[in-house]
Parts: C-alpha cells; structure tokens; sequence
C-alpha cells in the first residue's frame, strides 16, 4: 500500500509527520481522560492520571492542552462531533422521514454503546464539569432538534404542534440515555431503540404509526 | 425594614430556611437560634450561589449573607458542599409540596397535571434565584448533589404513570416502560435550558406546551391540545 503522494518518502520510525504524532497523542489523551472520567468520575481525575492512562509526558499534556477542564471540552466537542457524524450518515441516506429518525437513533445508541466511557463522559460527568461543559451538553441536543423538526411537514398536524416539541422530545431522549449510562446499564441501551422511536415519532404520526414504525425489523 | 424586592422570600407561609431572619439579639433559647443559624446560613447560600455561582461561592459570602461568625458555620455544615445539599433539599421539598398540593386540588388526571406543572413553573419563576440553585447549580455541585438532582426528577414519574388507568388496552399497548421518565426527561430539560440562559421569564409561558406534550401519549394529540390550551 504505497502512499500516492510520493513527493515524501514513506515515513520512517523517525519521519512521522509532526502532524500525525500529534493528533495521535491528542486522541490518546481524549481516550484517557474518557477512561478515567468514567472509572473515577471527572472530578476526582487528575492530569496525572490521564498522563499516566495515556502513556504520555507531562509536557506533552501541556502542549497539548491548557488544563483538566480544557482537555474535558476537548473530549466533549471530539464525541459530539463523531456521533453527530454518525447519525447524519445514517439518517441521510434514507427518504421518508421516520425512517431517517429511526437510523438516526440507531446511529446514535450504537456510537453510545460503542463507546460507553466517552458517552458516559459527555453524557454524564459533563453535568458536573462546570457551567462551560453543561452549556456544550445542552448545545449537543441542537442538532437532534433540526432532524425531529422536520416531522413538521409529514404530519397531518403539523402546523399546530407546540413550537418547543423538539427540545422536549430530545431532552427525553437525551434523559432516558443519560439515566442507563449513569446507573451503569450499558448494555441495556440498544434495547432502547424501539421505545425512544415511537416517542419520537408518535407526536407526529400518531401512536399507530409511530409503533409500526419502532417494531418493524431493521 | 422590609425589601420591597424580596416580598416573596418574606411571606409568611414561605419555609423558614428560605426566608431571611433579622439578625441581632432576641434572647429567643438556644435550641431556636441553633435552628435559626441553620436556617440563616441555607437562605445565605442560596443568595450567595445566585450571586457568584456555586463554584465562586464562599464560606466567607455565606456567612456575611447569614450574619453569623465561621466558627457558627461549622457548628452546622463541615463544608460548602453539605451546606449546598441541605439548601438544594429545602429548595426541592418546597417545590415538590407544592407540585403535590396542586396535584391533589383537581379531580381529574388531566387537570391535576396542568395544575402540578402550572404550580412548578410558578415557584421557579417568582424565585429566580433559587430555580438556579435547583436546576442549573445543582448540576455543578459535585456528583452527590447530581444524584439527589436525578431523584428529585425520577420522582415526577407517578404523577404521569397515574394517567395509565382507565385506558383502553389498545392505548396501554402502545405505551412503553420508558413514557413517563421521557416525558419527565423533556419536560425538565425544557424548564433548566431556560434557567440556564437567565431566560426565566419564559418558564410560565411554557405551561401550554407542557401540558401537551406530557398528556399527548395518554389522550391523544387533539385531546391533549384541548386541554393544555383551555
């Protein structure tokens, strides 16, 4: 598998671009301060732990990052982005609404489930990792909120429904997730998918075809 | 005097620790004023933490709030943390009382939920401060402040569970385990964002849209409108 780009040569031990050594060493440190976050709680973390976690030098925490806390929103912002990453994928590539609403939650309790100490850490010790990560937590929701929004158009009521339904139905979302991973019933959260679904959905369509829609097979 | 301002914090039938006690002498017994400076210090918090937040409060802003000395404080809280959980309980007790005796005024289901939320929302906003305290502070205290916060909301749930019976068995198919604590999930998650931005203003304006959005699930979306826009 020979790079393309052969203006370099292919990268030595010691040739690694500085660029790749150190988005790896960033992700390393987000793996780690996830891992110790969800094992110990935020709080109780230190940057000696996640340096240690991650294999790493003190110094190079510190190149990398102002502090624990800016490390956290660093973890936060990588999380968020990848599982919005992958309900947008997943939702995208479907027509009908409800369906994309239906891979969108799929995407997004697969990411959560996948990857319990990140969705712990983001989802769970956020609230408790000052106001900057609660903010970022809440702003997290906005995007769901667009994608159930456009259930607007293919409902018979949908001129009339309350103008905050979206915040309310993603914050019981958001709710329902939040509560296994902070209880510790990962494995309990796919199992979810059908319930949260027909929540979505049964403002919209009605319990009916919500249901139709949450049982059918995948 | 009285703080023409602070009216409601001095109403009579408000809870002792969150109204403000004149300091000074009174010779009133010992046990009472122990019980007063407990109660003092929890109203001097909750102003403290209104003021500068929960992490940029002070022992020092509290007492100078309560009007009682350091040593006074620690008689009754060994830290900021205890003292912040036992104004966070005094916050939700008032707030859950009152949810309750809204609740138990009105004879039908549907009602007796508009009359719970309309009562929450009316606590939080004509207290501001303490709405903070409960809702946005109490997520940034510390991971036992955070789990007391997650009971206080999973103890919504039976009030909506109640309006489980006496439907049909078709409409009771279609009603997942998990109902109740999505709706309180969405329900809280709608009211904190608002705190959150100092947009409590808005909290009374949300009664139509919650009262929909909860009762939707048991009555139908036509139904519930009805009802929530009465």
């Amino acid at each position: 598998m020979a790079s393309k780009s052969t203006t370099r040569p292919l990268p030595g031990r010691q040739q690694l671009s500085k660029e790749f050594i150190a988005q790896h060493q960033r992700a390393r440190i987000i793996a780690a301060l996830a891992q110790e976050s969800s094992e110990q709680g935020y709080q109780q973390v230190t940057v000696a732990d996640i340096v240690s976690r991650a294999g790493i030098a003190r110094n190079t925490f510190y190149e990398n990052f102002r502090s624990k806390e800016d490390c956290f929103l660093a973890t936060q912002e990588f999380a968020m982005n990848e599982a919005l990453e992958r309900v947008v994928t997943a939702a995208g590539e479907l027509e009908e609404w409800a369906d994309r609403v239906r891979a969108g939650l799929t995407a997004f309790l697969g990411y959560v489930t996948e990857e319990p100490a990140l969705a712990r850490t983001c989802m769970v010790e956020a609230l408790s990792a000052g106001p900057a990560a609660v903010e970022r937590y809440e702003k997290s929701q906005q995007a769901f909120v667009s994608l159930f929004r456009l259930g607007r158009d293919v409902s018979p009521h949908g001129a009339r429904l309350p103008e905050t339904l979206e915040e309310a139905i993603v914050g019981g979302v958001f709710w329902i997730v939040y509560h296994r991973l902070a209880v510790g019933e990962v494995a309990a959260i796919p199992e979810l998918l059908p319930e949260l679904v027909e929540f979505a959905l049964a403002p919209y369509l009605g319990a009916e075809a919500a249901r139709e829609v949450a049982t059918r097979a995948a | 005097m009285r703080d023409p301002a602070n009216q409601s914090v001095d109403s009579p039938e408000y809870p002792p620790e969150l109204a403000r006690l004149p300091p000074g002498r009174h010779g009133l017994p010992r046990e009472f004023v122990s019980h007063n400076q407990r109660e003092r210090l929890i109203a001097g918090l909750a102003e403290a933490v209104a003021e500068n937040g929960y992490a940029g409060t002070t022992i020092a802003h509290i007492t100078r709030n309560a009007a009682v000395s350091r040593r006074t404080f620690y008689e009754h809280f060994a830290s900021k943390d205890e003292c912040f959980i036992a104004a966070y309980d005094t916050v939700m007790t008032e707030l859950r009382q009152r949810v309750g005796e809204a609740f138990e005024q009105e004879d039908e289901w549907p009602r007796a939920v508009r009359a719970g939320i309309a009562a929450m929302l009316e606590f939080l906003s004509a207290e501001p401060h303490l709405a903070r305290l409960s809702m946005v502070e109490a997520l940034v205290a510390g991971p036992v402040v955070v789990e007391r916060y997650d009971a206080a909301i999973q103890s919504l749930v039976p009030y909506f569970a109640a309006g489980r019976e006496g439907l049909s068995k078709e409409i009771l198919a279609g009603l997942s385990p998990t109902t109740e604590e999505a709706l309180v999930g969405g329900m809280v998650s709608l009211i904190s964002r608002r705190i959150f931005a100092d947009r409590s203003d808005e909290l009374e304006g949300l009664l139509p849209d919650l009262v929909e959005f909860t009762l939707t699930p048991y009555l139908g979306s036509a139904e519930a409108a009805k009802v929530a826009r009465a």
